[in-house]
């Protein structure tokens, strides 16, 4: 009986799934989407570097370089709680698909 | 004569690779040979260049449907090696993700098990309600799947007023919803029809050759690891393991089906009893050279294992993981013999295979 319940009651209702990405649900609060770095306060001391999981971070401190391969990131915020200066951030915002595998900041001297 | 059918690696009910090779008389199963190492990724000896807190997310990817009690299981072990006692709100939190994790996986097996036996639009239903879990991960944890909620020392999120009440509310929806799944698993002819008297392990068979999880419940063996004295906490929130006698297929469902109800009360009692205060402890030094530690945990699937093994540096001597469906498969040997070719997609769903995990 409840088998046909089911199948009767998807006749009234509307479907569950959204029409993506004419409709886009707003990301929570708390959704790891990208990371953001800020160049400003950084030491280049590349204990984000160390603290990396998959070793997407790649810094150079005489040439003053942070470097992120995004595809290699897997969004575990190890290098947001350590940095010492809260240069990296994580945002909710979706990051944009797209072939850009390397997302690099050179500051200049 | 026999004839020899393989089953898999590549077959419509294996989300997974695994090969069965099935020895046939007519389309009568006698014997059943596995073939496993399709997706042996070396995860145990990968650990060797990295610390035992990047070791922990290694962990959470043995498997995506149960990567939170992995890392768990995995923090676990590691606490025990360093002797650190975590924050009693890290226990409750790590146990309402771990039960929500056990929800979602439930009504994921529920959903896969319904396409296995032909009932499409239950599949689909069950995948609906199992949204809803996911929806929660990803608004608690930040990600749907892998939550890299855990880590050594307690937990990296904590949940504040408003998710706790969007967690109330939403396992609230969720239960009639799952009582209306039950009724159509437990009492519909066509499913009984299909499920009842197949594939049965009895009780002694299920103990010797080493079954877990919702398998050796479905056969009437009381075990399960969240029972144990080393989970005390399960015990102050009123857990209770879900048997069932007959150890055929319909008996393996009817587990997960009552378990996803304890499931929802154990995250009610937590939720209640959740004591304020610190969500982790920082953890310092390495783990002693030699010191040795297991762990156990009951996942969807049954029970894990963990083997750690420190050697004083800040990377682990050895790591040792035996996942639940490693256990599971002497089990579903002993299932096949005596069942038709067309009956053992069903029975090879209902140990709920995780290859991944399997070949780690
Ligand atoms: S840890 Fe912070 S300060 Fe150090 S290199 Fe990384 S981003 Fe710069
Ligand atoms: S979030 Fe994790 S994986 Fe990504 S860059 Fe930071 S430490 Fe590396």
């Amino acid at each position: 009986m409840g088998m046909l319940n089911l199948v009767l009651s998807n006749f009234s209702r509307k479907p569950p799934t959204r029409l993506y990405p004419f409709d886009i649900r707003a990301p929570y609060e708390n959704f790891r989407g990208r990371i953001i770095f800020s160049p400003e306060n950084c030491i280049y001391c590349g204990i984000c570097q160390k603290k990396c999981p998959p070793d997407a971070i790649t810094v150079t401190k005489d040439e003053k370089t942070w470097e992120l391969n995004v595809f290699r990131c897997i969004m575990c915020t190890e290098c947001v709680s350590s940095c010492p200066k809260e240069c990296i951030v994580i945002s909710n915002e979706r990051a944009k698909t797209g072939p850009k595998e390397y997302i690099k900041i050179v500051t200049p001297k | 004569m026999t004839t020899v059918i393989p089953f898999g690696p590549q077959h419509p009910v294996l989300p997974e690779p695994v090969q069965l090779k099935l020895e046939l008389d007519n389309d009568v199963v006698v014997g059943a040979l596995p073939s496993l190492g399709y997706v042996h990724r070396g995860l145990e000896k990968f650990i060797d260049t990295k610390d035992y807190n990047q070791t922990l997310y290694i962990c959470e990817r043995i498997c995506g449907i149960c990567s939170a009690i992995h890392s768990i299981t995995y923090a676990r072990g590691v606490e025990q090696l360093m002797n650190v006692e975590i924050p009693e709100r890290a226990e409750y939190l790590r146990v309402i993700w771990s039960e929500l994790a056990r929800v979602q996986s439930h009504l994921l097996w529920l959903g896969l098990f319904a396409d296995g036996f032909g009932f499409e639009s239950l599949f689909m239903e069950c995948w609906k309600y199992r949204e809803a879990v996911m929806d929660i991960m990803e608004m608690t944890t930040g990600n749907r799947v892998i939550t890299s909620m855990c880590k050594v020392g307690g937990t990296t999120k904590d949940l504040s007023k408003e998710h706790i009440d969007i967690i109330l509310k939403a396992i609230d929806n969720l239960e009639p919803q799952v009582e209306n799944l039950e009724k159509v698993f437990v009492n519909n002819y066509t499913v009984k029809k299909r499920l009842v008297g197949l594939g049965v392990l009895s009780k002694q068979l299920a103990y010797d050759v080493g079954a877990v999880g919702p398998t050796l419940r479905g056969s009437g063996v009381h075990s399960d690891i969240r029972e144990s004295p080393s989970w005390s906490i399960y015990k102050d929130l009123n857990f209770k393991a879900v048997i069932e006698n007959d150890g055929d297929c319909y008996a393996r469902t009817k587990v997960r089906i009552y378990e996803l109800y304890e499931c929802f009360k154990l995250i009610r009692n937590a939720i209640s009893k959740l004591p304020a205060g610190e969500i982790s402890i920082p953890v310092k030094g390495s783990p002693a050279a030699g010191a040795e530690a297991i762990s156990r945990a009951e996942q969807p699937r049954g029970e894990v294992v963990y083997y750690v093994k420190g050697n004083g540096t800040k990377n682990l001597e050895r790591l040792k993981i035996r996942t639940p469906t490693f256990a599971n498969i002497p089990a579903l040997l002993q299932m096949l013999p005596g069942i038709k070719l067309a009956d053992v997609p069903v029975v090879v769903l209902t140990v709920d295979p995780c290859i991944s995990c399997t070949e780690r």
